[in-house]
C-alpha cells in the first residue's frame, strides 16, 4: 500500500458519499470504510507490514482520509436529514384558513357621526344629546319658526299627543343646551330626525342631522367659514373647497347654505355632482338674536353660529353609497364588506 | 318662479353679461337659479301653415285629415288635434324636422293615410309645456313664415327659487332691483300714461272695506269699451315662457302685471256686480261661491270675500267667481288691486283646498305701497290691447298707510359679525343700490327707512345680511380654526358610546340600523313589549311604519329573517338605537337599547364546519358576547372566592318570543336590564328559519356607565398554583351553575379558579346522565402548597360534589 493507492481510496470513498441518496445508504457508506471491518481498519493492518521509513507518511495519509471522510458523512447527512425533515412539512399546510374571528364593522351612520365628533372635538365641541320626541316650542317656537310654516304641517311632521312631535331636526338640542348653561357653548348634537318624507333613493322618513352650535363674545361668519372648511377637508379630504350661498332660515341670520366641492371629479363635473362640480350639504349662519332671547342669552353680549348636516348625506357621498335605502336595509354582506 | 330673460331686460340693462353669470350672480346673493332653459330652441323647419280644409279621417274618430298650405305648396296632415278650424294658422314641421323634443318628423303612414308633415303643439316646440292642442299663430301670419320669426325663439329663461322670506322677489321687477343692485346697474320702471275719459269711477262704483285688518289696502279702476281678442304675440310669448297660459287680452294683462311687479290683480266684468258696488267683508254661514275653476265651496265667516251688492263674487286674495269674471262680451272692467293680510289668506287657502298664484304671493306678503300703481299699469295695457278706456279716478280704501320702519345698524357691529373690515361708505352703498332709503348715518351707525316692498326686514341683524349678500360672502375669509375649550364639557357618555360600538364590532358584530317606525303585524307576530304602552303614529307615512318601536327585537328578527332568505347562511348584527312608550300619566319616553341577533355558525373561525348549529351553540356564542362586553364596558364585579365575574345574575325568562327554557332575564342589581335568549319556532316559522337563532336585547345605560372606568392593577401571586382535575357523572338536570355553586360553597379560600373543560353525552354513561370535567387551580397567599395539603382539599371538593349533586367521581 502506498500513498497513491491510500489517495484512489480517499477519492472512491468521498465519490460513494456524495452519491449516497437515503440515510441507509450513507450508513452503508460509513460501514464499508469506517466500520470494525471497514477498508480503513484493514489499511490500519496493513501499515503494520511497511517499511519503517514509510510508516510515518503512509500514516498521516491514513489519518488524512479518515478524517475528510468523517466530515463529508457528516455534512452528507445534514443534507439527507434536512431533506427529509422537508418531506415532512409537506403535510402541514399553512394556507388554510385562519380560525380566528373577523373584526365587524360600524355603521356608515355611526362612521360619520364619530368622525365629526372627533374633528369637532379638536376645535373644542363636546357632544350634547336631547329626545327624539320634543315638544312643539323647542322644535319650532324656540327656532323663531313661524306659526304657519309649511313644517309645521301634519303634512311634513309626525305630530303626536299634546303638541309633542317627532323632532324634524337636530336644531333643538341647541335650545336646550343654551337653556341648561350660561355661553360659552360648543357643542354638537348628533342625532336621529323624522320627517314624513316618502321613502326613495335619497329620503326616508327617519334620517340622522348633526347640529353645531358655537356661541361666546366674539363669533363672527368668518368663524364660520373657517371651521365648516376645515371640518370639509378632515371629513372629505384635504383638496376639498367649501362655497357658501345666501339663504333663508328663521333661526339664523345671515343664512347660508354650503356646498363641497365634489371629491370625486374635484370639481369638473361628473355624475356624482350632476355635472355641477358640487355637493349641497346643508345650512349654516349666525344664531338669530330673537333665539338668543329666547333663551334668556343677551344678544349684545354674545354672537354665534349653528350648523346642521345631513348624515345619510355625508355617508352616501363618502362610502359611494347610491341608495339612502341601503344603510337601512342591514344586509349582513354589504355590512361585512365596510368592516 | 321662471323669468324670461328677454322680457327682464325692459326692467335692467343687463347687456355684457351671460346668463350663466345671471345665475351665478342671483345664486350667490340668496335667490338661488335652479335652472337654465332654453326654451322653443328656434325650430328649424317649422314654418307657420294655412289651414285650407279639414275632413274626417276614414279610420278613426279622434283624427282629422287636415289640408294646409305651407307657403309654396299644399299638402295633406293626419292630426288628432281639434282645438282648430279651417282658415287658422298653425304650426308646420316638416319632412325631416327634428323637434326640441328629440322627434325626426318621417312619412308614416297613420291607420291608413299618408302623412307626411306635422302640426305641432306649444310643448313639442318647446314654445311651453301646453299639450292642450296645436299651437295657434295669430290669424295675420303670412304662411311659410320661419317660426322662430313669428315666436321670437328661442328665449334663456332662468328658473329661480325665491326663499319665503323674500316675497319681493316673485316679480321680474324685484329680481331686476337684486341684479342692478348686484350688477352695479338701474332698474327701469315702465311709464305709465294713458288718457281717462268719461264718468269719474267715483260716481260710478261704491267701495266698501268692512275688514280693514284683513284687507289693509283695496283700490279699484274702471275701464269702458274693452273687447276682448287674444292679446298680441308678445305678450303671450312673454306669459308662456314664464309659465302661464294666455287666455285674452284682458285677463292676461292681469297676469302679466302680476308677474311683472308682484301685484296679484282680479278683474271683475261691472255689470256682473249688482247695485255696482264692492263690499270687502267675511263670508255670512251659508253663504256659497262657484270659483272660476267652477268647484263650488261653502263659505264660513272666518272666510274672506269681496262681495256685490248681494252675494260674494271672489275668494279675497285667492280666485275670482265664476259668474262675476272676464268673459268674451265683457265691455266694463273693474280692475281690483288690493292687499290682503297673509294669515287670513293662509287659513283660507287651507280651508278650501284652493291656492293660486295670487294666493302664493299674498301669503307671503304683498307690497301694500305697491296696489295703485300695479292698478294703473294693468288700466294703461288694458286700454292699450283692448282699445278701452279709462274712467278718470281711482278708489283707493287705504285708512293706514304704514310709516317706513325704521332699521339701524351699527358700523361696528356689522363688521364683527361679518368678520370683514368693511367700510361704512360700502355698506351705505349697497342698501342704495338696493333701493333702501339711508335715512341717517352718523360715525357709528345708519337708519334705514325699510321701504313697504321689504317685509324681511326687521332687526339689524337682516340689514348686516344685505351687506353680506350683496357684498359677496365669498370675500368673508374662512381663517384656520381656534380651539377654544369650553369648562366643564364632558364628553364621556359619547366617548363610552363609542368605546361600545368599537368593542360590539371587535368581537366580530357588524352594526345594523333600523327605522324607528315598526308596523303592528311585525309587534304581533313577536309578542314583545306592551301594546298598551306603544307610541302609535297618529299620521303614520304607511301601513308598515305606524307605531314607535318598543323593541328593538322584532327588527333585529326580521332583519336575520331578510338576510336568510337571501340566502346568507351566517350573520352577527348589533343595533343601538332608541325605544319609546308611554309611561304614567301618559308620558312619552325614550330609552336606548343594544340588541344583538346571531344567525349561523357565526362562531367558527377557519374551516367552517357544516355540523347543523344546535340551539346550545348560537345561545352559547351570544352568552359569550354579552360576558365580553360587560367585561370591556367595566361593568361592577364581584369577587367571590377570589374570582371576579360581572355582578349580575341570569334567571329563566319566559315569553312566546323565545323557545321554552331556552332565555334568559339579566338582573343587575336585582333589576332586569335585558334578556337573551332563542328564537321560538313559531316566530322563526314567519321567516322559514329553521336553524336557531338567538337574540338580546339589553338597557345601554348600565353599558355606558363605568366604561371608561380605570381598573386597579393587581399584583401577580406570588406563589405557584396547584392544578386538579375534577371528573364526574351527573344527572342532566345538574346544570354548570350549580356545580359552581356547590364548588364554592365547599371550597378552600386557596381554590382561585374553575373552569370546566368538558361535558359528554353517550351510551357508555348512560342515558339521563352526563360527565363533566372541571380543572381546579388551587393557590395559598403566603407559601407553596405541598402535594398533601392541596389532595385534602380537592378531597373536601370531591365529597361535596359527590354528595350534594349526587355525583360519581370519576378516578382522574
Ligand atoms: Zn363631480
Amino acid at each position: 500500500m502506498n500513498v497513491q493507492e491510500l489517495m484512489a481510496v480517499q477519492t472512491q470513498a468521498l465519490a460513494e458519499v456524495a452519491d449516497a441518496g437515503a440515510p441507509a445508504e450513507l450508513e452503508a457508506v460509513r460501514v464499508r470504510y469506517l466500520g470494525r471491518k471497514g477498508q480503513l481498519q484493514t489499511i490500519m493492518e496493513s501499515l503494520k507490514s511497511a517499511l519503517p521509513a514509510d510508516r510515518p507518511a503512509l500514516g498521516r495519509a491514513v489519518n488524512e482520509l479518515k478524517q475528510s471522510l468523517t466530515a463529508a458523512l457528516e455534512a452528507r447527512k445534514a443534507v439527507l436529514d434536512a431533506a427529509a425533515d422537508a418531506g415532512k412539512t409537506s403535510a402541514w399546510d399553512a394556507t388554510l384558513p385562519g380560525s380566528w374571528r373577523r373584526v365587524g364593522s360600524i355603521h356608515p351612520v355611526s362612521q360619520v357621526i364619530a368622525e365629526a365628533i372627533r374633528i369637532f372635538a379638536r376645535l373644542g365641541f363636546t357632544v350634547a344629546d336631547g329626545p327624539d320626541i320634543e315638544d312643539e316650542y323647542h322644535n319650532f317656537d324656540a327656532l323663531n319658526t313661524p306659526a304657519h310654516h309649511p313644517s309645521r304641517d301634519t303634512q311634513d311632521t309626525f305630530w303626536l299627543e299634546g303638541r309633542r312631535l317627532l323632532r324634524t331636526q337636530t336644531s333643538p338640542v341647541q335650545i336646550r343646551v343654551m337653556e341648561s348653561q350660561p355661553p360659552p357653548v360648543r357643542i354638537i348634537a348628533p342625532g336621529r330626525c323624522y320627517r314624513r318624507d316618502t321613502a326613495d333613493a335619497t329620503h326616508g322618513a327617519n334620517f340622522h342631522q348633526i347640529e353645531g352650535l358655537y356661541v361666546d363674545r366674539t363669533v363672527s361668519m368668518a368663524d364660520l367659514k373657517g371651521d365648516i372648511t376645515y371640518f370639509a377637508r378632515e371629513m372629505m379630504g384635504a383638496d376639498i373647497n367649501v362655497r357658501f350661498r345666501p339663504h333663508f332660515f328663521p333661526f339664523t341670520e345671515p343664512s347660508v347654505e354650503y356646498d363641497f366641492s365634489c371629491h370625486v371629479c374635484h370639481g369638473t363635473g361628473c355624475r356624482v355632482c350632476k355635472q355641477s362640480g358640487w355637493i349641497e350639504i346643508s345650512g349654516c349662519g349666525m344664531v338669530n338674536p330673537k333665539v338668543f332671547r329666547r333663551v334668556g342669552y343677551d344678544p349684545e353680549t354674545v354672537t354665534g353660529y349653528a350648523f346642521g348636516m345631513g348624515v345619510e348625506r355625508i355617508a352616501m357621498i363618502k362610502y359611494g353609497i347610491e341608495d339612502i335605502r341601503l344603510l337601512y336595509d342591514n344586509d349582513a354582506r354589504w355590512l361585512e364588506a365596510l368592516a | 318662479m321662471r323669468i324670461p330673460l328677454s322680457w327682464l331686460a325692459e326692467y335692467v340693462d343687463l347687456s355684457g353679461i351671460a346668463p350663466t353669470d345671471v345665475a351665478a350672480r342671483l345664486t350667490f346673493s340668496g335667490t338661488e337659479v335652479e335652472g337654465i332653459e332654453t326654451i322653443g330652441a328656434s325650430c328649424p323647419g317649422v314654418v307657420a301653415a294655412d289651414v285650407r280644409a279639414i275632413a274626417k279621417h276614414p279610420n278613426a274618430d279622434r283624427l282629422r285629415l287636415v289640408r294646409v298650405f305651407d307657403g309654396t305648396a299644399e299638402m295633406e296632415v293626419v292630426c288628432g288635434a281639434s282645438n282648430f278650424e279651417a282658415g287658422a294658422r298653425v304650426a308646420l314641421a316638416r319632412l325631416g324636422v327634428t323637434l326640441p323634443n328629440g322627434l325626426t318628423i318621417a312619412a308614416t303612414k297613420i291607420r291608413g293615410v299618408s302623412s307626411s308633415a306635422m302640426l305641432c303643439a306649444a310643448d313639442e316646440l318647446g314654445v311651453s309645456d301646453d299639450h292642450s292642442g296645436l299651437l295657434l299663430l295669430p290669424p295675420d301670419t303670412a304662411p311659410g313664415t320661419p317660426l322662430a320669426e313669428v315666436l321670437g325663439l328661442p328665449e334663456t329663461v332662468l328658473v329661480v327659487e325665491v326663499t319665503p322670506n323674500r316675497p319681493d322677489c316673485l316679480s321680474l321687477i324685484g329680481i331686476a332691483r337684486e341684479l342692478a343692485a348686484l350688477c352695479g346697474r338701474n332698474v327701469r320702471r315702465p311709464e305709465l300714461e294713458f288718457a281717462a275719459a268719461g264718468a269719474p269711477i267715483g260716481e260710478r262704483v261704491r267701495v266698501s272695506v268692512e275688514d280693514p285688518a284683513r284687507c289693509p289696502r283695496y283700490t279699484a279702476r274702471l275701464l269702458d269699451g274693452a273687447r276682448s281678442a287674444p292679446s298680441p304675440l308678445w305678450m303671450q310669448r312673454r306669459l308662456r315662457a314664464a309659465g302661464v297660459r294666455p287666455i285674452s287680452n284682458l285677463v292676461d294683462v292681469t297676469n302679466y302685471v302680476m308677474l311683472e311687479c308682484g301685484q296679484p290683480l282680479h278683474a271683475f266684468d261691472l255689470r256682473m256686480l249688482k247695485e255696482s258696488r264692492i263690499v270687502v267683508r267675511r263670508a255670512a254661514a251659508g253663504e256659497s261661491l262657484r270659483t272660476l275653476d267652477a268647484t263650488a265651496h261653502a263659505l264660513t265667516p272666518e272666510m274672506l270675500v269681496i262681495a256685490d251688492g248681494a252675494h260674494p263674487v271672489a275668494l279675497a286674495g285667492i280666485m275670482g267667481g265664476a259668474e262675476s269674471g272676464i268673459a268674451d262680451d265683457t265691455t266694463t272692467v273693474l280692475i281690483e288691486s288690493a292687499c290682503f293680510e297673509p294669515t287670513g289668506i293662509r287659513a283660507t287657502v287651507k280651508a278650501v283646498g284652493l291656492a293660486s298664484e295670487s294666493s302664493y304671493r299674498f301669503e307671503r306678503g304683498v307690497d301694500i305701497g305697491n296696489c295703485e300703481w300695479a292698478s294703473r299699469r294693468a288700466a294703461q295695457l288694458m286700454a292699450q290691447l283692448s282699445g278701452a278706456t279709462v274712467a278718470p279716478g281711482v278708489l283707493d280704501c287705504y285708512p293706514v298707510p304704514p310709516a317706513p320702519r325704521p332699521v339701524a345698524m351699527r358700523w361696528e357691529r356689522a363688521q364683527a359679525l361679518l368678520g370683514i373690515p368693511l367700510e361704512s361708505r360700502e355698506m351705505m352703498a349697497i342698501f342704495k343700490a338696493l333701493e333702501l332709503p339711508v335715512a341717517g348715518a352718523t360715525d357709528a351707525g345708519c337708519t334705514v327707512a325699510v321701504p313697504s316692498f321689504r317685509v324681511d326686514l326687521e332687526q339689524e341683524v337682516d340689514l348686516i345680511e344685505e351687506v353680506a349678500r350683496v357684498h359677496g360672502l365669498d370675500k368673508i375669509p374662512a381663517p384656520a380654526p381656534v380651539a377654544r375649550l369650553v369648562p366643564g364639557a364632558d364628553d364621556r357618555p359619547s366617548r363610552s358610546r363609542e368605546q361600545l360600538r368599537a368593542r360590539l364590532a371587535g368581537l366580530g358584530l357588524d352594526e345594523a340600523m333600523n327605522y324607528s317606525f315598526v308596523s303592528e303585524r311585525l309587534l304581533g307576530l313577536c309578542q314583545v313589549g306592551d301594546p298598551a304602552t306603544r307610541v302609535k303614529l297618529p299620521n303614520p307615512i304607511s301601513a308598515d311604519h305606524t307605531i314607535l318601536r318598543d323593541s328593538l327585537l322584532p327588527q333585529m328578527i326580521e332583519t336575520l329573517g331578510r338576510n336568510k332568505a337571501r340566502q346568507v347562511t351566517a350573520a352577527a348584527l348589533f343595533e343601538i338605537g332608541r325605544v319609546f312608550s308611554r309611561g304614567t300619566g301618559g308620558v312619552y319616553q325614550e330609552e336606548e337599547r343594544l340588541a344583538i341577533g346571531l344567525l349561523g355558525p357565526v362562531g367558527r373561525g377557519g374551516i367552517v364546519s357544516r355540523a347543523p348549529v344546535t340551539a346550545e351553540e348560537v345561545f352559547g356564542a351570544l352568552k359569550g358576547v354579552v360576558e365580553a362586553i360587560w367585561s370591556a364596558q367595566r361593568l361592577p364585579v364581584r369577587e367571590i372566592a377570589g374570582m371576579r365575574r360581572p355582578a349580575v345574575d341570569w334567571i329563566g325568562c319566559d315569553g312566546p318570543l323565545f323557545e321554552a327554557g331556552q332565555a334568559l332575564t339579566i338582573l343587575l342589581d336585582g333589576q332586569p336590564v335585558g334578556r337573551l335568549g332563542v328564537v321560538s319556532r313559531a316566530v322563526r316559522a314567519e321567516w322559514r328559519m329553521t336553524e336557531p337563532i338567538a337574540v338580546l336585547e339589553m338597557a345601554v345605560a348600565p353599558l355606558l356607565a363605568h366604561a371608561l372606568d380605570v381598573p386597579a392593577a393587581r399584583p401577580l401571586p406570588a406563589y405557584p398554583p396547584v392544578a386538579r382535575d375534577l371528573a364526574f357523572v351527573v344527572a342532566d338536570a345538574v346544570r354548570h351553575e350549580d356545580v359552581v355553586a356547590t364548588l364554592l360553597q365547599a371550597a378552600p379560600k386557596e381554590l382561585v379558579d374553575i373552569r370546566l373543560f368538558d361535558v359528554f353525552r353517550g351510551d357508555a354513561i348512560g342515558a339521563g346522565r352526563k360527565s363533566m370535567a372541571y380543572a381546579l387551580t388551587y393557590r395559598a397567599a403566603h407559601k407553596t402548597l405541598t402535594d398533601e395539603e392541596t389532595n385534602r382539599m380537592h378531597e373536601s371538593v370531591m365529597q361535596a360534589v359527590s354528595k350534594g349533586l349526587h355525583a360519581e367521581i370519576r378516578a382522574g
